[in-house]
């Protein structure tokens, strides 16, 4: 009885907060010009991808340096429904998200077998191995270049209700929605007997086997959600514009490796920071290197390095993460005034 | 015959090479239980060294030993920069779980191979630059006939055969080399055995930094110099220490070689393009028929 | 002479040892008995720093150890063998014994020769078999190995635990008498760790009953023998 309270109550503040979050972009998307709007379409769609690691790595406890290639598989799936088989993009969209939960199937079978470095070093080959496939199966693929896809034109009742709207702030309907829901999926899962499952094998498998919990089917499952929320946002992602091997890219894996650590592995929260962070920090630099008019040999590779040292910064002195550090501060204040 | 020929004797140079970036990674991972994924871009950072040596009239040699030292050190100083620190935190409830230790120094390696690769694009510009060779890469002729291997491909396998036998000698005739094998197989019987582990720790770094610096200065003069040239490199030897076994030293080489035949074959026969793709799907037959390696052995295999 | 005062040891959540005092003599056998979890292990790993002690001090003669590195206590001559047959099982018998020495190559390596001979003549099973993988030892020859990997170190002081773990009674009792001859012959000072008292308190000078991190009793060992009121609270038996 009891339990099912507890349940009913998650489901609500989850409920809750993913509609603080879409309501909160949905106010800041106003404020804004057409480009960071755009910037927040981007946002909505790679926060998907990086709760996808959050999940993966933060809950249960498995490393994936290679989310892009499972974006691939959601990416070049949906494209090619909708362009071979003319469907909407909103049914391959979700489409996608069955066919890289099946691809995530496979590779979380081949996972479980691995720990730590192995899978790290697997997923990294297979983000790599990308173009090679798209080149492969050209005829299928569109070798190098990929093929070009697109959100379509916002529909007539969509305008009818507000009126005209741009590409930027279409792409961000489009791409907002699917975060609010996966925002809200990953705050019930893990909240959840079966997040519990998942915390439990990614510290201790051994007492986590004893305590009867069968530790590959866990790991199969982790694997699998977490592709289904990759896949999703390799789709939507992919309809900004382009579905090929230089959309995901292993620097897109890397990319959302980070965001997942500087905002903390284990956080929903530092999620949503880390996402902003490495979507916003290209431009931010770019305004600090006009205005320090630095050369262009720096300037090509300052996103780089500022993003190997915020990586190394937050493994050697926080390695929970910004949420990590915001907790501790709460802590501190909280004895402080007792 | 001659393309079988041209095969086998680049998948042997080149898997010279591969067996060299896979030992340095086999190494640091039985001393140290960390896959080492900036080891080649702490390679192509000492390549850079030695590249802009040369530039300013070093000779060759100078360079080349200077590339080595000052890979053993960047080596080095990663362990007792970051690794160290790192894995000895006490108290931390991150390191308490199981997988998060293994995963926190994944993450810095990845850290450490971004800075390694910007400093190097700002320091050298981003453009590729070509890598002198010692030995020309024409074509080795007895009397008329063209063999199908060069003079460089030689230098290569004659380096790497050199340095193997060294390593070999160096791991089973010296206490040093006991004591580094010790440490690998039981941090704590080596510990009361008074043997500095930390210490020995360090030193597979340094070993491994060297090995994969050479394995730059060998690989460069086929692939040209840029901050991104050695990743692939990296992926190779990783999928060469998996099939020989991630805890075996010899099965690491013996990895390395086989890897650099199926590439050597793939790139002949079928096209270069495949390339990749033969090595995934290389890799995930390893793992699923033997993910302990060909010489590895499961029991001592992490977790 | 081991000096050991209010010596506290904990875990997360318990005090594995706690406020430990006692001494032991040179060229004695002191032995320490007590049940599962009563601390035994953790008192020796913790002399020989493989556990750090929350209060307290360890002292061999004039020298602290209580901070040390497992390291340099080694090196000061302070020797242990784990608990459960710890020998590298992948490394062959002469490599372990060789590990043993190894940080005394530099400084003395005329003797390491020594020491290295004089336990194949303790053990010739271990020189017959000294090319062969440590793996393939029997229990009762794993365990002389581990003991000559500690002995060709020349310790001054030798922390077994447990040696007759999972042996024989006659194997261990042979493993027992050769570290006594040893003790009586070299001075050697020994702290052994068992749970069957009787053999193990046959041999030693003194004997300290440890129970729940306590130390209960510290007597000469014929009384602790003679008490078996003390034995059958603490043991059982
Ligand atoms: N690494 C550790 N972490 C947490 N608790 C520990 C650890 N090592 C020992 N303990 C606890 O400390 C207590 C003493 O353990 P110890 O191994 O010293 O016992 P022992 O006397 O050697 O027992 P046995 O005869 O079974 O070997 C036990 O309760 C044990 O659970
Ligand atoms: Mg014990």
């Amino acid at each position: 009885m009891s339990k099912v309270k507890t349940h009913k109550v998650i489901g609500a503040r989850s409920t809750r907060l993913a509609i603080i979050f879409f309501i909160f972009i949905l106010l800041l998307s106003m404020q804004f010009d057409p480009y960071n709007q755009y910037q927040l379409a981007n946002i909505s769609t790679l926060l998907i991808a990086v709760l996808s690691i959050t999940l993966l790595t933060g809950a249960s406890g498995q490393i994936s340096l290679g989310q892009g290639a499972i974006m691939a598989v959601g990416g070049y799936s949906s494209a090619l429904l909708v362009t071979k088989l003319g469907l909407s993009m909103w049914i391959a969209f979700v489409l996608a998200i069955f066919v890289s939960a099946l691809f995530g199937l496979f590779l979380g079978l081949a996972a479980a077998r691995l720990s730590g470095p192995y899978l790290a070093g697997t997923t990294l080959v297979m983000a790599l191995a990308i173009p090679s496939v798209a080149i492969r199966f050209e005829s299928l693929f569109g070798g190098d270049i990929g093929f070009t896809v697109d959100y379509g034109y916002p529909p007539n009742w969509l305008t009818n209700l507000i009126g005209e709207i741009s590409i930027e702030e279409w792409s961000l309907y489009v791409a907002l929605p699917f975060a609010a829901l996966s925002l809200f999926a990953v705050l019930n899962l893990s909240n959840t007997r079966s997040g519990r499952t998942w915390r439990a094998v990614r510290d201790n498998e051994v007492a986590a086997a004893l305590a009867g919990i069968n530790i590959a089917r866990t790991k199969v499952i982790a694997f699998v959600c977490a592709s289904a929320l990759a896949g999703l946002a390799g789709a939507i992602y992919g309809f900004r514009g382009l579905v090929g091997p230089s959309v995901y890219s292993t620097d897109l894996s890397l990319l959302l490796l980070t965001a997942a650590v500087i905002g903390g592995l284990r956080s929903i929260g530092g999620a949503i920071f880390g996402t902003f962070v490495i979507v916003f920090l290209p431009d931010v630099i770019e305004r600090i290197t006009k205005a320090l008019a630095l050369p262009e040999t720096i300037s090509n590779y300052l996103p780089a390095l500022l993003i190997g040292f915020l990586l190394l910064l937050t493994v050697i002195f926080n390695p929970r993460g910004s949420a990590g550090a915001l907790e501790h501060i709460r802590h501190a204040r909280h004895s402080h005034k007792h | 015959m001659d393309s079988f020929l041209t095969a086998f004797f680049s998948g042997t140079s080149q898997g010279a090479i591969y067996a060299l970036v896979s030992l340095g990674l086999v190494l640091v991972w039985r001393g140290a239980g960390v896959v080492n994924f900036a080891q080649m871009g702490q390679a192509m950072f000492t390549t850079y060294i030695a590249s802009q040596l040369i530039q300013n009239d070093y000779s060759y040699w100078s360079a080349f030993v200077i590339a080595l030292v000052s890979g053993a050190i960047l080596g080095a100083i990663v362990d007792l920069g970051l690794m160290r620190p790192l894995t000895s935190r006490k108290n931390s409830q991150l390191l308490n779980s199981q997988s998060m230790r293994t995963t926190i120094p994944v993450i810095a390696s990845l850290g450490i191979l971004g800075v390694l690769k910007a400093v190097a694009g700002i320091l050298w510009a981003g453009e590729e630059r070509g890598f002198p060779s010692p030995i020309a890469a024409n074509a080795l002729t007895i009397g008329d006939t063209t063999l199908a291997i060069t003079g460089f491909d030689l230098f290569v396998i004659g380096v790497v055969f050199v340095t193997l036998v060294l390593t070999t000698i160096f791991f089973t005739r010296t206490g040093m080399g006991l004591a580094m094998r010790a440490s690998a197989l039981n941090p704590e019987v080596t510990r009361l055995s008074g043997i500095r582990v930390g210490s020995v720790r360090t030193l597979s770094w340094a070993i491994s930094g060297t090995a994969s610096s050479l394995a730059g200065l060998l690989v460069t003069p086929k692939t040209n110099l840029s901050p991104n040239t050695l990743d692939l490199l990296l992926i190779v030897g990783f999928t060469a220490a998996v099939v020989g076994g991630l805890n075996s030293l010899a099965g690491s080489v013996l990895g390395g070689f086989i890897v650099g035949y199926v590439i050597a074959f793939v790139n002949v026969y079928s096209a270069p393009e495949n390339v990749f793709l033969a090595i995934l799907v290389f890799l995930l037959l390893a793992l699923f028929i033997r993910p302990q390696g060909i010489l590895g052995s499961k029991e001592v295999r992490r977790v | 002479m081991l000096i050991i005062s209010n010596l506290v040891t904990e875990f997360a959540s318990i005090k594995a040892l706690n406020d430990i005092s006692f001494q032991a003599k040179p060229g004695c056998i002191t032995t320490v008995i007590g049940a599962n979890g009563a601390g035994k292990s953790t008192l020796l790993r913790t002399i020989s720093g493989l556990e750090r002690p929350t209060s307290g001090s360890i002292k061999w003669f004039d020298e602290e150890l209580t901070h040390k590195s497992v390291e340099s206590i080694v090196r000061s001559g302070i020797a242990q063998v784990p608990e459960g047959h710890a020998v590298i099982s992948q490394l062959s018998v002469a490599e372990n014994i060789e590990l043993g020495g190894l940080f005394r190559k530099r400084i003395a390596r005329g003797d390491l020769a020594i020491a290295t001979k004089e336990v194949y003549e303790l053990f010739p099973i271990l020189f017959e078999r000294r090319r062969e993988p440590a793996g393939s030892l029997s229990g009762g020859e794993r365990q002389m190995l581990a003991i000559s990997r500690a002995l060709v170190s020349r310790p001054k002081l030798l922390l077994l635990d447990e040696p007759s773990l999972g042996l024989a009674p006659l194997i261990s009792a042979q493993i027992i008498s050769t570290v006594n001859e040893l003790c009586k012959s070299t001075g050697l000072t020994v702290l052994l760790v068992e749970q069957n008292a009787n053999t193990a308190l046959a041999v030693a000078d003194h004997g300290i009953l440890l129970a729940l991190g306590k130390v209960i009793a510290n007597l000469p060992a014929k009384e602790l023998i003679a008490d078996s009121s003390l034995r059958a609270a603490y043991l059982g038996y």
